[in-house]
């Protein structure tokens, strides 16, 4: 199974959207799969108008762990309050009081407790789930529960579901987080192949350096999609400058398009809002699958 | 006459004002920027860039940043002169930084380490000492009036959120000095947002309004829900959709919708040349 991932540094440059739209065009002659790797958020499957309630399956995970501590046991020496680097424990009545947003579950206060009193134990800090879309291929996703951490186990554990789901794929399409924090990291790596969506702004260009920087570290084969290139056109052409020094190639260049914003305020993917928007994903396609598919052979 | 300045100065608090927002783009680095920029052109304004991940407002702001401070995590070194080969140290580590088989010297890859520490309270033989490792900047400006401080985590580290825990020493140290703190937040509801979030008085959640924005929208409000904190939210793009999925929203978790901005191509132009964006009555949001 081969895999893109489609990411752009910072939200809001029209990634999910794109990725969508690609999706619906790959499936039309290929099987296969989607990963919404965007666990903070997770919403591509919106754009296939398949919220999260009516998924097949939708059900708790838990990637990480807590301290919990036995007041009764603890001795009162203080010393788990020292050790934790995070800083989620405090003196309460001299017994530590954990913060459990701060708690990274690193155990280093449970080997360091001379009493026993601490133990690791499991929380629930996502869901996770799969369906089929209205277009035929299946979609695994996961949310991540507010205030949780971990969300780089739980990225791994939606792209391990959607290999689960639709083992005989011959291709996933994984939506990226937001940033380049443990998230992306752990949605990058392993991919055969990333499109970087950027926009023709100074934060649109640097967030795709930032994003390029994690791609790069992972040896990945690579392309550009600019979004709304015609909004700041000398911006634009400094993209594609870079992108020919560093030999990357330019997939697609979007022009900003009010319909854009209606097809998603109207949760219809891009693709099917008109005969233009279509033709132009089926190019998009069509150069991706030279890069991706074709190459190799 | 400096004690009359001292007296107003610890009536008139300093109030720290966060702006969030589910996802990424619905606006919120140009609320934020928009709002610190027009406040500060009569009151003592800072701008805390808190999305390390992605720090974008001093390119919104046209603003040349300049290095005020390196953040360094502390990671483990292994003496091997020490070691005894037990294995022990990998098995304690839960984010795979060391790979550890008994008979062999341990391989240690930096950039996954979060400085927990748990390897060297297990080693043995003493084998284990700290040395640290860069994994962020904090960086300070000046637009006009505006002082502006700005944090920016290093690519393929972890642990975004000792960056933002850096940037709240430095507003801690200097909010005497200012009448409001603008901080913008790294869009999610993982650990950067929640450090961000810590020393806010009030925070505002940015939307649009679409499925995907009342979506996001939940899971921010029940997130400030869950911190205690005041705030309301802010409809970006207010007249692109269907404003009622937000409005029913915000009643299902008592939050208000305090401002709107309309759609305006005008707004997308200045965001793409640098220049502050000028959002007709921000700063009434917070009066
Ligand atoms: S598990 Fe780690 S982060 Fe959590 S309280 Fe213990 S030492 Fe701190
Ligand atoms: S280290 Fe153990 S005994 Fe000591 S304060 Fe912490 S929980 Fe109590
Ligand atoms: S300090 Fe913690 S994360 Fe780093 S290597 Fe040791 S056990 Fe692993
Ligand atoms: S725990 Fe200490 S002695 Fe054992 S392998 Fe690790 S460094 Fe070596």
């Amino acid at each position: 199974m081969k895999s893109i991932i489609v990411l752009s540094g910072k939200g809001g440059v029209g990634k999910s959207s794109i990725a969508a739209s690609l999706a619906i065009a790959f499936s039309e002659d290929k099987r296969i799969v989607c990963a919404d790797c965007d666990v903070d958020a997770s919403n591509l499957s919106i754009l296939f108008s398949l919220p999260t309630e009516r998924y097949e399956e939708w059900t708790p995970l838990s990637t990480n762990q807590i301290a919990s501590i036995d007041r009764d046991k603890c001795i009162r020496c203080g010393k788990c309050i020292a050790t934790c680097y995070f800083k989620a424990l405090r003196s309460e009545d001299n017994i530590p009081k954990l913060n459990e947003f701060g708690c990274e579950g690193c155990g280093a206060c449970e080997l360091i407790c001379p009493a026993k009193a601490i133990t690791l134990k499991d929380i629930d800090n996502a869901y996770i789930g799969y369906s089929r879309t209205g277009y035929g291929f299946k979609i695994a996703s996961a949310q991540l529960l507010p205030g949780n951490s971990g969300s780089g186990k739980v990225v791994s554990e939606v792209r391990k579901k959607a290999k689960e789901i639709e083992p005989d794929a011959e291709l996933m399409i994984i939506d990226a987080a937001a940033g380049i924090g443990c998230p992306v990291i752990a949605s990058v790596t392993g991919n055969d192949y990333a499109l970087l969506v950027t926009e023709p702004t100074p934060s649109g260009y640097e967030d795709m350096l930032r994003a390029l920087d994690i791609v790069d570290h992972f040896r990945i084969k690579k392309g550009i999609i600019i979004n709304k290139y015609d909004l700041n056109k000398d911006y634009s052409a400094k993209i594609e400058l870079f992108a020919q020094e560093k030999k990357i190639p330019i997939i697609h260049k979007i022009p900003f398009d009010r319909a854009f914003v209606d097809a998603m305020t109207n949760m219809v993917p891009i693709i099917d809002h008109d005969k233009d928007f279509r033709k132009m994903f089926m190019d998009m396609k069509k150069k991706i699958e030279a890069e991706v598919i074709d190459s190799e052979k | 006459m400096t004690r009359a300045i001292q007296i107003t100065r610890s009536i008139q608090m300093t109030r720290i004002i966060a702006i969030t927002g589910g996802k990424g783009g619905t606006g919120k680095s140009t609320v934020a920027t928009s709002l610190a920029f027009e406040l500060s052109k009569e009151k003592r304004v800072l701008l805390v860039d808190a999305d390390v991940d992605c720090p974008n407002d001093h390119l919104l702001l046209s603003i040349k940043r300049e290095h005020l401070k390196t953040v360094r995590q502390r990671i483990p070194k292994f003496n091997p002169d020490r070691c005894t080969k037990c294995g022990a140290c990998g098995k304690v580590c839960k984010t795979n930084a060391i790979m550890s088989i008994k008979g062999k010297n341990p391989i240690f890859m930096p950039d996954q380490c979060n400085g927990c520490g748990a390897c060297k309270i297990i080693c043995p033989s003493g084998a284990i000492e700290w040395d640290s490792k860069e994994i962020g900047r904090i960086y300070s400006g000046k637009k006009d009036n505006l002082d502006f401080l700005s944090g920016e985590l290093k690519t393929n580290q972890p642990i975004s959120e000792f960056i933002v825990n850096s940037l709240n020493e430095e507003i801690e140290k200097r909010k005497d000095g200012y009448d409001y703190i603008i901080i913008d937040t790294a869009a999610g509801t993982h650990c950067p947002v929640i450090a961000a979030l810590e020393n806010a008085d009030y925070a505002f959640a940015v939307t649009e309004p679409t499925p995907l924005g009342a979506h996001d929208l939940e899971i921010i409000l029940q997130l400030l829900a869950r911190m205690n904190k005041k705030g309301g939210i802010i409809l970006n793009r207010s007249d692109i959709g269907d404003k009622k999925i937000i409005e029913s929203m915000a009643k299902k978790h008592s939050a208000g919708i305090i401002f709107e901005i309309p759609f305006s191509k005008e707004i997308i132009i200045q965001y793409s040349k640098g220049e502050p964006v000028n959002i007709p009555r921000i700063s009434s949001i917070i009066k």
